[in-house]
């Protein structure tokens, strides 16, 4: 997107074998294996690992937090407060950023909220922002509708996903070859958010004006209207933010199985889209997790 | 037959039209409720004839004049329209077409009857229209759409428009959208009432008593309406504008929405829609 330096940007993960640390070299990111060098060389730190590991890494990095270390945390369920009491032993006045994405960051369209801490200032929101608008959507909110940020948009990709396949299916099973249903299909999605995107009319409108009357849509929403396709979608957010919350209470209590810590060794590390061209001064940190012992 | 000239000519100017009905019935008598009402048509110039004089007595009271004999009805209007039931109205055809002439407008309200049956037991140079009213245009609230036949012109359809309009929505259709009217709003103001029962039965159930929730549902089922006659927004804009985020509207949204009603209702057009073309094919 051409905010920041590759240069700029470290990252850290334990394991050096995974596929997306050497595609993170290839785009010249600054590797190491240590979160300590990571977090001594950013000012910006995003803490890119699984929601039970959050703590473990707090503690880890914590006595290297300075006041400008502006700590962002993607962890689904994990809240300010807990990032912000577990950094207070260390700082007295952590700045914490809690934000949730998706997945299509990757094709900067991605889909951004944030919320600040208690000690972050309204220009440490606007970097952040600044950042993530250059690979999608993002907006600030209020903590509480994270969960439900979750939901829809940081699940909605999945959502979206299931549904092409099957769409290809439906352009398969009436004579199309996979591949162009899959485009087509991919394609119609694209579109029709594109335009309700640029579009004032509510999507109802805008689905009322593809169906002739009598015509091909009119009966294939009706099928979708058979089968409950709205309810399922509303069920599929509802599920999502209510277990996006069940893991934060889990995670508060900091009950994390054995296998659970094993498992998030072999963690991607989440992917920035830096590029060449300098825009502000700030240093861009990614963490993994470390190996750990408890 | 013989073309009758004794009576005025058409006359496009309401308050010198002689209309007559052929039929008494519930129907009938929301459309003349309709037409006294709009102040189009003096009581005096309406004649109806029914078989007995059940229906009769309420039109003698709204001033319209009454007899039994349907001949006299073509024969002293120029207006008329055909309100008996879909099994009589054959042969009230062919008692009528002798006094049927080329002034005459017939305008048929019996459902399942088409234009093309009119049409073949009338006068080839018969005017011709059919319409669907519903019922509430007893309460000059209804929806009636109307097609023309093939003698009937634009000023035929205009009158019949501007004497209807006084009974609700009245628009001009084609023919193929008759079937549909009577599933969408023929038959869709049960479905009204259907859902308005279950509302206010949902708020017995949560301890409101039942004579208040019933008023309270309708008057809701109003008032939703008229928002979506007078904003003319759509519907989904309007329902959103009432969803609050997380607040009660929404939670009984979603609940319709696992109950498929929308598709529920689409099931019911359509198959009222299906019933309709098929009880004109017999």
């Amino acid at each position: 997107a051409g905010v920041l330096a590759a240069h700029k940007i470290t990252a850290s993960s334990p394991d050096t074998d995974l596929p997306t640390v050497s595609g993170l070299r290839k785009i010249g990111v600054n590797f190491t294996v240590s979160n300590k060098d990571t977090v001594k060389s950013s000012d910006v730190l995003f803490l890119a690992v699984k929601p039970p590991i959050i703590p473990f890494i707090l503690e880890e990095v914590g006595p290297d937090i300075e006041p400008r270390h502006i700590v962002v945390s993607c962890a689904a369920g994990v809240t300010i407060s807990s990032i912000e009491k577990k950094l207070s032993t260390f700082c007295p006045t952590p700045k914490v950023i809690r934000c949730m994405t998706n997945t299509p960051v990757i094709v900067r369209e991605g889909a951004t909220v944030y919320a600040t801490g208690t000690h972050a200032d309204v220009e440490d929101g606007k970097l952040l922002e600044q950042l993530m608008a250059s690979v999608g959507f993002c907006t600030e909110v209020e903590e509480d509708l994270i969960d439900a940020v979750t939901g829809l948009s940081g699940s909605g990709p999945a959502y979206a996903f299931t549904a092409l396949d099957a769409l290809a299916d439906g352009g398969v099973k009436m004579g199309l070859p996979r591949r162009l249903a899959v485009r087509l299909g991919a394609q119609a999605l694209l579109g029709a958010a594109k335009m309700l995107l640029e579009s004032e009319q509510h999507p109802g409108q805008l689905k009322d004006n593809v169906c002739s009357p009598g015509g091909a849509t009119i009966h294939a929403l009706h099928f979708l209207e058979s089968g409950g396709f709205r309810s399922l979608l509303i069920n599929a957010v509802e599920a999502s933010c209510i277990r996006t919350r069940e893991l934060q209470h889990l995670a508060d209590q900091e009950k994390i199985s054995p296998a659970a810590i094993k498992k998030t060794l072999l963690d991607k590390v989440k992917l920035e889209s830096p590029s060449l061209s300098v825009a502000s001064a700030s240093k861009v940190s990614l963490f993994t997790n470390k190996s750990k012992k408890n | 037959g013989v073309a009758p000239g004794a009576w005025p000519q058409v006359a496009m100017e309401a308050s010198e039209l002689w209309v007559g009905f052929v039929g008494a019935g519930r129907m009938a008598g929301g459309l003349v409720r309709g037409l006294l009402q709009a102040g189009k048509v003096p009581a005096s110039n309406i004649l109806a004839s029914a078989p007995s004089d059940k229906n009769l007595d309420a039109w003698r009271e709204l001033g319209c004049r009454t007899t039994h004999c349907n001949l006299e009805v073509v024969h002293r209007s120029t207006l008329v329209f055909l309100a008996t039931k879909p099994h009589i109205l054959p042969g009230v055809l062919e008692e009528i077409r002798p006094a049927v002439g080329s002034h005459h407008i017939v305008v048929s309200l019996v459902a399942g009857v088409t234009i093309q049956t009119l049409q073949r037991l009338l006068p080839p140079w018969t005017k011709v229209l059919r319409i669907m009213p519903n019922l509430p245009c007893v309460v000059q609230a209804g929806a009636m759409v109307f097609s023309r036949g093939s003698n009937a012109g634009d000023e035929e359809a205009a009158l019949l428009k501007s004497l209807l309009s006084s009974c609700g929505l009245c628009e001009e259709v084609p023919e193929s959208y008759i079937d549909i009217h009577t599933g969408l709003s023929g038959s869709g103001v049960a479905y009204v009432y259907l859902f308005a029962e279950a509302l206010a039965e949902g708020a017995v159930k949560m301890g409101m008593p039942g004579a208040l929730a019933s008023r309270i549902a309708a008057q809701t089922l109003l008032g939703a309406a008229k928002m979506l006659l007078e904003t003319g927004e759509h519907p989904a804009k309007l329902r959103g504008d009432v969803c609050t985020p997380g607040g009660t509207t929404i939670y009984a949204l979603h609940q319709l929405e696992k109950g498929a009603l929308r598709a529920t209702v689409m099931n019911a057009v359509e198959a009222a829609t299906n019933r309709a073309c098929d009880m004109a094919k017999d």
